[in-house]
């Protein structure tokens, strides 16, 4: 197995794929938690939220690509919903109020969703993109596994042109580099860290809709994925883009090779690359700030 | 704090007239109840007193559990007392391991450190066929108190023993925060940098309290393991942490009492809840976030803010 070339082709592309998906949900957490210090636990709901609502759109619609473009924006507005109601009042609150005002969110997300979808599986029926099977090599590979790595390069390139050739992308790069300063030099902090949530949120509500046609869409959906998602974070640095995007390439490699040649510690070395990272680079493999 | 012992006293009583009054589904509950006040109480220790907020007590908790499992079963063999001690013993060991390193961070890297480990603990159990994998491990054996003429296979004694192993424990824990190193360790809470100036070790200190409530939650596990006589990997997940967590915030951080009084009402919420409506982790989840803005400390500091007012 190990010798076969297919093999490493077939496992990159998975881990690569799983990389953007974790990319698209810990971008949004990392800048929230860099810039603000605010840990959101419910974040993996807001992922499984899109996902719902992106089949709920597909199936009314009849095509996927309106749930890529209404989803995100769905779950921008029930983040922001959250935002005025509880984040908010917690921005200060020290980070034990705010794990456990969002641990509480991820019950109440959960039933909603369990309300509103039921408990079973959900996939779509309609038409899907880049449904067949692409030749790499002498393998088949879903291309719409491919459609997803290209989905996470576009938001990396997108973000990364956000952040260093726009005003709000200076203000957030101030915020996270000393919030109190930025704010001093006239800098309006709450409003970016508002716009900066809507916008991770709609990119974990985009998440979902993209990885619901190849992964069906589930209530509860999220639970799994948050703490992979956290991991990512930590390990990349809070605040830091590329440090989110290259931790997630880590932690895709990590899960997906290590399920593949050791099924029994694929989930222990994800963890001790976690402890590692926090005992030797405190701030991450690539830190926000300076 | 004399006010606090009154409140347990009291709690107590409410327990022990709940016991008169139960049949089966009471007992079983009161075990539960009694199993989680001690190890929320060990976490108050820790998180509420130490300022160590841990995503990974539960971890420690269901490692006691299967050190339980595995010490009295047929693999080592040893009598069920033995393999108490063992357990809480063997868990306060990995704890001190874990605090050891731990420790070394501070705030929410604390959360992030101690959920890494907890994880690690929980994937480690989830993978390992020979301990049950996911399905877990059952007929697990009780202790043995026939000799003293107790019968612990019944609900109601075994519900009657765990509520005095909480009693112990409350007494046990309240010693330890009067005495010099409970002194500290709320110092520490407080202001580490000014112990730190005074010439005390403040990394081994904190070590040293997470090994303890470790050996505390690992006792708790041996005894869950013993009530259900059941034992599977969620007891070790993070979410079992956050329940727990819950039940500190519900009852008043930092009290000792409160997270016992936040066991018994968490408990019998989810019991009463679920057989109400399917959708009672929403009513929790809304619940835990309503006492959390309301900035009271839990029940305990409501009741003494309550009472303060009315004396002022």
């Amino acid at each position: 197995m190990l010798t076969d070339p297919s093999f490493w082709l077939v496992q990159g592309l998975n881990s690569l794929q799983l990389a953007m998906l974790l990319f698209l949900l810990s971008v949004g957490l990392t800048v929230i938690f860099g810039l603000m210090n605010f840990v959101n636990l419910a974040h993996g709901s807001l992922y499984a939220l899109g996902a719902l609502i992106g089949y709920s759109i597909a199936e009314a619609l009849g095509s996927v690509w309106w749930a890529y473009a209404l989803a995100p924006v769905a779950v921008a507005a029930v983040g922001a919903v959250l935002y005025i109601t509880l984040i908010e009042r917690l921005r200060s609150a020290g980070p034990l109020p705010q794990v456990l005002v969002t641990f509480g969110l991820i019950f109440v997300l959960m039933d909603a969703q369990r309300y509103l979808w039921g408990t079973d599986a959900l996939g779509v029926t309609g038409n899907v993109p880049f449904s067949g099977t692409i030749h790499i090599g002498v393998e088949p590979y879903p291309a719409y596994r491919l459609f997803i790595i290209a989905v996470g390069f576009a938001v990396f390139g997108g973000l990364y042109l956000l952040l260093n050739r726009t005003r709000l992308g200076a203000e957030v790069r101030a915020g996270v580099d000393d919030a109190e300063t930025a704010a001093a030099l006239g800098v309006n902090v709450e409003r970016t860290f508002f716009l900066v949530f809507l916008l991770g949120c709609a990119l974990a509500g985009l998440a979902g809709a993209v990885a619901m046609p190849a992964f069906s869409a589930e209530a509860g959906m999220g639970v799994g994925i948050l703490v992979p998602t956290l991991v990512v974070v930590v390990i990349g640095g809070l605040g830091s883009l590329s440090g989110a995007f290259v931790g997630s390439l880590v932690i895709g490699a990590t899960l997906t090779f290590g399920t593949a040649l050791f099924p029994d510690f694929a989930g222990v070395a994800m963890y001790a690359a976690l402890i590692a990272v926090l005992l030797f680079r405190p701030h991450g493999l690539l830190p926000a700030r300076g | 704090m004399t006010f606090r012992h009154l409140l347990a006293a009291a709690l107590l009583a409410v327990l022990l007239v709940w016991h008169s009054q139960s049949e089966y589904y009471g007992f079983e509950l009161l075990a539960e109840v009694a199993v989680f006040a001690i190890l929320a109480m060990s976490l108050d220790l820790l998180a509420g007193y130490g300022g160590m907020v841990s995503l990974g007590h539960a971890a420690l908790f269901g490692l006691g559990a299967y050190l339980y499992s595995w010490l009295g079963g047929p693999m080592v063999g040893l009598t069920a007392p033995m393999a108490m001690l063992g357990a809480t013993l063997g868990t306060g060991a990995v704890a001190l391991a874990v605090g050891a390193v731990a420790v070394r961070v501070e705030g929410i890297f604390f959360i992030m450190i101690t959920l890494g480990f907890g994880q690690m603990g929980y994937e480690f159990f989830f993978q390992n066929k020979a301990l049950g994998g996911d399905d877990g491990l059952y007929g697990i054996r009780r202790l043995d108190l026939s000799s003293v003429g107790i019968d612990l296979s019944d609900p109601g004694s075994f519900a009657l023993a765990v509520i005095l192993c909480a009693v112990v424990v409350y007494l046990l824990l309240a010693w330890v925060l009067a005495t010099p190193f409970g002194t500290v360790l709320k110092g520490l809470h407080a202001n580490p940098n000014r112990l730190r100036a005074l010439g005390l070790r403040v990394h081994a200190y904190r070590a040293a309290a997470f090994a303890f409530a470790g050996a505390v939650a690992g006792f708790a596990g041996s005894i869950s393991a013993q009530h259900t006589q059941f034992i599977a990997p969620h007891l070790l997940n993070w979410t079992t942490s956050g329940e727990v967590l819950i039940m500190l915030i519900l009852g008043g951080l930092g009290t000792l009492v409160g997270p016992a009084v936040g066991a018994v009402v968490l408990v019998l919420l989810r019991h009463e809840l679920s057989s109400v409506t399917d959708y009672w982790g929403a009513v929790m989840g809304g619940f835990l976030i309503l006492v959390v803005l309301s900035r009271q400390n839990g029940l305990v500091g409501l009741t003494e803010r309550l009472l303060h007012r009315r004396r002022g």
